[in-house]
């Protein structure tokens, strides 16, 4: 079944930055959301290599320095931000799985979840 | 040969603040010049993966850089240069330490051995039918610790070529197989120590190679589950853990890292001679863990405070039947850093 989940508002994404969201209260971030120039693209939580962990190191840690890529912190995967593309370490050729998001008249990133 | 261990592992990260912290709160010393240390001199290097001095980085672009083992004296460093002479180059650096490329491109480098001799007391318990270890009227653990990693236990590689890669340590080198995880690799620890292993390889595709984790000894079990405790409080993400290894028995807990690899506590390995004898068990969960824990927010099975209890005829009174609040208070979710990582296909 697929929900659609207010996951926060755009003015909170930080700029170039990442935020991990929790939205069934599973006790873990499941879902994270990059803001980029085209605007805001979303995915679950959960890296190709292992199918069954998270990525980041930290909370909200998604990004690398330069914040051009999304980052596993397990075994350093690298992803293309706009496609979710692994683009160099274990799963290289897989991506991420996308969730759908749009933007709601009040600014809220509404994501349709499926679970 | 006379290799001991692994005296430092050198790093090009891309975020060195980030490293610098984490390590820090891992709780390695500060030794200047990005070098941290466990309480008996060996450690890691952290430096821009951009830096010149560092060797050049493999094509998978992995941040361990090198891998400096410690030897018991010029006499092996010797024999390791002339071995190694045979067919790669090996380089004489000014500190007096060697540096070559193994068989499949990682880095290595020999000095004889930083490390001091630790005289420190392991956690000791007591149990019915045994001696008492910690004795009368001596407390065993504390409420708040910052247990210190002693000493530089092991490093994983993933390798593209377990075989070769156990051949060359084995056949240039002198280490031991101890257990093999068929398929996969084996567990190999020097000629100059007993523990259970120093390295692992897992076999991966080529574009994998790299470092999957590296890991310090800790005082014991306790420590390792107190320094875990710790890390989560600091916000950091478990991987896997804690709990205690089948191979090796080792009590572990695996926490992802700014270093684009895993860390891992470790306490308690086992400890080999000549005279044992390699297993083989298939990899996989089952034979990867004796068990598996979860870390979970600090919770007790007690009901509200006397006086606190639902209103008379709601509810059993307090300190009868089942504790009310089974579960953890609806504000005290556990923390979103958690994860059920089952099953991981390594040691
Ligand atoms: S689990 Fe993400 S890179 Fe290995």
């Amino acid at each position: 079944m697929t929900n659609t989940v207010s996951l926060c508002n755009l003015s909170e994404l930080p700029r170039n930055g990442a935020l991990g969201f929790d939205p069934f209260n599973e006790g873990r971030d499941t879902v994270f959301v990059v803001d980029t120039i085209h605007g805001p693209v979303a995915y679950r939580d959960l890296c190709p290599h292992y199918g069954s962990t998270s990525l980041p190191w930290r909370k909200n840690a998604y990004l690398n320095s330069a914040a051009d890529k999304i980052i596993c912190a397990a075994h350093g995967a690298e992803f293309q931000i706009n496609t979710g593309v692994c683009v160099s370490g274990p799963c290289v050729g897989q991506s991420l799985t996308p969730v759908p998001i749009k933007i709601a008249e009040d600014g809220f990133i509404l994501a349709s979840i499926h679970q | 040969m006379n290799i001991i261990g692994p005296d430092l592992l050198v790093f090009g990260v891309d975020d060195v603040a980030a490293c610098t912290q984490y390590v820090t709160d891992y709780g390695l010393i500060a030794k200047g010049g990005g070098r941290f240390e466990a309480l008996d001199g060996t450690g890691l290097q952290i430096l821009s993966k951009d830096d010149p001095s560092l060797p050049t980085e493999l094509e998978t672009s992995a941040s361990l850089r090198k891998t400096v083992y410690g030897v018991a004296d010029q006499k092996t460093l010797d024999a390791i240069d002339v071995e190694l002479c045979k067919d790669r180059t090996v380089k004489h650096l000014d500190d007096g330490s060697l540096e070559a490329v193994d068989d499949l491109g990682f880095t290595l480098g020999f000095q004889v051995s930083v490390r001091t001799l630790l005289s420190l007391p392991s956690e000791v318990i007591n149990a019915p039918g045994s001696p008492a270890q910690r004795g009368i009227n001596n407390v065993g653990v504390q409420k708040e610790a910052s247990p210190m990693p002693r000493s530089l236990s092991h490093v994983v590689y993933f390798v593209p070529d377990f075989a070769k890669a156990e051949a060359f340590y084995r056949d240039r080198l002198g280490f031991v197989t101890t257990d093999r995880f068929i398929g996969v690799g084996p567990f190999m620890r020097p000629a100059g120590t007993d523990d259970h292993h120093t390295l692992f390889f897992i076999q991966t595709p080529p574009h994998m190679q790299g470092l999957e984790h590296f890991t310090f000894h800790m005082g014991g079990p306790t420590e390792v589950m107190q320094a875990g405790t710790n890390m989560v409080n600091k916000g950091y993400q478990s991987f896997w853990g804690p709990g205690r290894h089948l191979f090796g028995s080792n009590w572990f807990w695996y926490f992802k890292s700014p270093f684009g690899c895993n860390m891992e506590y470790d306490a308690d390995m086992d400890l080999h001679d000549a005279n044992w004898v390699a297993r083989d068990a298939p990899p996989g969960a089952d034979n990867s863990q004796a068990f598996l824990l979860e870390h979970r927010e600090k919770w007790a099975p007690m009901g509200p405070p006397p006086g606190k209890g639902p209103p008379a005829g709601k509810g059993p009174p307090a300190g009868k039947g089942p504790p009310a609040g089974k579960g953890p208070p609806a504000d005290k979710e556990p923390p979103a850093d958690k994860e059920p990582p089952a099953g991981k296909p390594k040691s």
